[in-house]
């Protein structure tokens, strides 16, 4: 198990490392300057002003100099100010990392509780209605764009309801009752999304490993088709609902993206769209690299369960 | 109509109803798409002041947006805006990825790791950043939105090309065609392509409503297709400010995109079914 962890986070920090080299070289990739492209022709044209973000950038010193500085920056935690306001990057990224953590986690558990016992019903009750509409609510909510999920939650839960605030975001501190109302919908828009792909991958394991030899001994020794099903099957199908889980967890990162602008919900993927449009060169850089760590720290949490779950992961590749 | 056909085509129906849904709304979709120029009732374009956010009516049958242009026409000539983004996208993912995959097939073990680790470290990125960033950086040309999302996709038809090519050329029918003489191109050519397509027919599909998903993702943040060129993601991303003045207009270029992906996912489900029924996600 040791040794399988060790591996695991030496890929992780190679991974790391390549991501941040290529995020350090994207504002050098642009073609054309950047200061100029950020000032527009009117600010170029005072020199003070072009030095002065130049400086800021560390674009007046040599290209090795500047790698090291930023590598330099990252291991004290120093990614820079913002072009835009001066406040340190690090800072405003710190702060909002929870806050798309807190979307995306209450996404998945919202996607589990709903899709696990939709994927078993369709898989137990394939060619009757409740399977065939179990996988028909999965299909809905796997090709529901979240923004047309999120928007007709807002015309049903805001417009005709009056029961959830639109949008905005209210510090779990100051109002934990506010706080969860404001999360509701944002949750709700991801997990729905997400429930579809969970119910259809817990479908097709079941359905694969209730065909299995084991399955076919514990009935005929006499365990109920639930006790079969609940203690035997689903535990064995479970795993490829994780890895996929997993590999998907992309898809529940860039949701956030849409999500976080459609709901005014202040995380990390919202601080991203409106720097990109800002050209806050700073901000972009650092927002990425917290996106592709909490990314990669996720895919590091999930091979740590499945190693924990299924002894074969810990002896493959 | 007797009695016995209508039972015959109930029998046929029940089992591929949500098939024939979903092929009726695709060609409808792509018929928007071809014709736009013909059965659009306005121009796209054509701004009617007096008439802003209004709800559906006889002159404007799925009322007007919010400098008070037709919804219909839009939605109409949004199709093609988004049906050809998606294909070209698509089309480009294929063109790149599928030579790549069998290439590594063939290219020896080291190379073939290689290549295909990178095309690993490719498919787990998330697209959406990737392409907000590419994007945001390089300007937002419809070129280059087609390039971002096709360039996103290319990686996984390169890993099922290449799974695909190694699983046949293990297969006897390909060894007695080695031992007859046949070389590589003939191989890759007559043996490998021809044997693959099913799987990649299906990928083509699935990566379609991904491609799909992906452009209309970037048009409502604005990175995507620019205005006045409609796209139905951009269309809402737009109307969705004006939700609580008239819920209406938001609503319908929504469903549209939602019905339009479904009936794709529905499609490539079948095709899944029926083309490989071995391979289940």
């Amino acid at each position: 198990m040791l040794k399988f962890l060790g591996r695991r986070l030496a890929a992780s920090i190679l991974i790391m490392a390549i991501a941040s080299t290529v995020v350090f070289f994207s504002i050098h990739i642009l073609p054309g300057d950047p200061v100029l492209i950020l000032l527009g022709e009117q600010g170029a044209s005072n020199p003070e002003v072009v030095a002065r973000i130049r400086g800021q950038l560390h674009l007046d010193v040599s290209l090795p100099q500047q790698f090291w500085l930023w590598l330099k920056g990252l291991a004290v935690g120093d990614l820079g100010k913002s072009l835009e306001n001066d406040l340190p990057v690090a800072e405003v990224i710190s702060r909002r990392i929870p806050r798309s953590l807190e979307i995306i986690i209450a996404g998945l558990v919202l996607a589990a509780t709903l899709g696990i016992p939709l994927g078993t019903i369709a898989a137990r009750r394939r060619r009757r209605f409740h399977g065939t509409l179990a996988s028909a609510l999965a299909v809905v909510g796997f090709s529901s764009p979240v923004f047309v999920t999120g928007i007709l939650l807002v015309i049903f839960f805001s417009l005709w309801l009056g029961l959830l605030p639109s949008s905005g975001y209210i510090a779990f501190s100051e109002d934990p009752l506010q706080h969860l109302l404001f999360l509701c919908m944002p949750a709700l828009a991801i997990g729905i999304n997400f429930m579809g792909v969970v119910t259809r991958v817990s479908r097709a394991s079941l359905t694969d490993i209730l065909r299995r030899d084991f399955i076919r001994a514990a009935r005929a020794k006499g365990l109920s088709a639930s006790h079969t099903v609940y203690r035997h099957a689903l535990p064995n199908a479970l795993i490829p609902v994780i890895t996929v889980i997993g590999v998907r967890s992309g898809n529940l990162l860039g949701g956030t993206v849409i999500i976080e602008s459609l709901f005014d919900w202040p995380g990390l993927s919202s601080l991203l769209v409106h720097a990109c449009f800002a050209r806050d060169y700073p901000v972009i850089q650092g927002t990425l690299l917290a996106i592709f760590a909490m990314f990669i720290l996720i895919s590091l949490l999930i091979d740590l369960c499945l190693g924990l779950i299924d002894p074969r992961m810990r002896v493959q590749s | 109509m007797s009695g016995k056909k209508i039972a015959r085509l109930k029998h046929f129906l029940r089992g591929h109803f949500s098939l024939y849904l979903a092929v009726i709304v695709l060609a409808f979709v792509a018929g928007a798409a071809i014709f736009a120029g013909m059965i659009a009732p306005f121009d796209p374009l054509e701004i009617d002041p007096g008439n802003i956010l209004s709800s559906p009516s006889a002159s404007h049958w799925l009322g007007t947006d919010e400098i008070g242009r037709d919804l219909l026409s839009r939605i109409i000539y949004g199709a093609r805006v988004s049906l050809s983004v998606a294909l070209a996208a698509v089309c480009l993912a294929c063109v790149f990825g599928i030579p790549i995959g069998v290439f590594a097939a063939f290219a020896g073990q080291r190379l073939e790791n290689a290549i295909m680790r990178i095309i690993d470290v490719f498919v787990s990125l998330p697209e959406i950043f990737v392409a907000i960033f590419v994007l945001a950086f390089f300007g937002n040309s419809l070129p280059t939105l087609i390039f971002t999302i096709g360039l996103l996709y290319f990686p996984q038809f390169a890993k099922v090309a290449h799974s695909m090519a190694r699983s046949i050329k293990a297969r006897e029918y390909v060894l007695a065609a080695v031992s007859l003489g046949a070389g590589p191109t003939r191989i890759i050519w007559r043996e490998i392509l021809p044997n693959m397509w099913s799987v990649i027919i299906v990928q083509i599909s699935f990566t379609f409503s991904f491609a799909m998903l992906l452009e209309a993702g970037l048009s409502f943040l604005g990175l995507g297709v620019m205005p006045p060129m409609p796209s139905w993601g951009q269309m809402v991303g737009r109307l969705k400010d004006y939700l609580f003045n008239n819920p209406w207009p938001v609503v319908f270029p929504s469903i549209v995109l939602f019905i339009t992906i479904l009936a794709i996912n529905l499609l490539g489900d079948w095709l899944q079914d029926r083309l490989n029924p071995e391979l289940e996600e």
